[in-house]
């Protein structure tokens, strides 16, 4: 397999060093940070990408120092998995106008944690349309907030119209071991579809 | 504009407000390493290294002495844009005070299984 490597004294240090991603994705609110929190070895962290810069291919920003700079707040933890293999947690806003900072994350994305709330499953779409149509692995989380009502898997299902292969797993977010459950969940299933789909990037 | 005006407009104290761009003057983008968020970078030069360095790029060199940090790690460490913190790491690469490790390009393919398993059993065993 092919890595952008450097070379240098201290190559070995990096030689067999893995680092992979999640992505958490869902709309203002449903728990994507917490969620982070729960399973993180270190407390959440918070970058910053600014919203004209994503993707786009500027050599200086000469005119522009002037203008506004918009930025989306992007909440990540760390799992050391075993010496050789780090997993990064990443948070990313729902909302529609920040589908473009979903592209840089997702390449590469082992998959993605698609979270709900049933009051506002709506909220949802954006980010199972996403998925899907990149073909990412994905598993929908229902985080059961208090007093929300409890639908079960299937109404779920059925309400964000997706098929019977996407598992959709009941969770509290706060809790490290339901939180550790859904990872399970999408990390299972991104092995039945690497499995079923030759493998392919995009299939 | 006479050359007195101009004097004065560079005295002025700029204040407190750094542009986020003013770390990296006013590049963005363009990376000239290709660098993922999670890309791990190392120093590979010392930590005495960084007395010889900008104040930005000191911070890096020696956040990443003991262990490999991602570009976010380094962004949120330093409080600056991953845009402007990928610009800093490739100065730093190239000067050969840091080498880096990217993820592979998704070009490869076949989803690594081997991966993929060693990241469901640490998960399971969290």
């Amino acid at each position: 397999m092919a890595f952008a490597n450097s070379d240098g004294p201290a190559t070995g240090e990096l030689a067999g060093l893995r680092a992979v991603k999640l992505l958490i994705a869902g709309g203002f609110g449903v728990g994507k940070t917490t969620m982070v929190g729960a399973v993180s070895e270190i407390a959440p962290l918070r970058t910053e990408e600014r919203l004209s810069d994503i993707g786009a291919s500027v050599d200086d920003l000469t005119g522009v120092e002037g203008k506004t700079t918009t930025t989306v707040a992007l909440d990540f933890g760390r799992i050391t998995i075993n010496p050789q293999v780090v997993l990064y947690l990443f948070g990313t806003p729902g909302q529609d106008r920040f589908w473009f900072m979903w592209k840089e994350l997702s390449v590469g994305a082992l998959g993605a944690v698609v979270l709900a709330d049933t009051r506002r499953l709506e909220d949802c779409f954006g980010s199972v349309d996403f998925f899907e149509s990149r073909g990412i692995p994905f598993v929908v989380g229902v985080n059961c907030f208090d007093g929300a009502d409890v639908y079960d898997e299937d109404e779920v299902r059925a309400a964000l119209d997706i098929g019977d292969h996407v598992p959709v797993r009941l969770c509290d977010v706060r809790d490290r071991d339901s939180a550790k459950l859904v990872l399970v969940s999408l990390l299972e299933h991104a092995m039945r579809v690497a499995l079923t789909t030759g493998g392919h990037a995009g299939a | 504009m006479t050359r007195d005006d101009g004097e004065r407009w560079f005295e002025e104290d700029p204040g407190p407000l750094v542009r986020p761009f003013a770390v990296t003057r006013g590049r963005a983008g363009a990376h000239l390493q290709d660098l993922d968020i999670i890309t791990l970078v190392v120093a590979v030069r010392p930590a005495a290294d960084a007395a010889t360095l900008d104040r930005e790029y000191g911070e890096i060199l020696r956040m990443c002495q003991r262990r490999p940090l991602s570009v976010a790690e380094i962004a949120a460490n330093l409080d600056l844009l991953v845009a402007a913190v990928k610009v800093l790491i490739s100065d730093l690469i190239d000067s050969g005070h840091l080498i880096f490790r990217s993820p592979p390009p998704p070009a490869d393919g076949r989803p690594d299984l081997k991966l993929l398993q060693a990241v469901l059993d640490g998960v399971r065993k969290l």
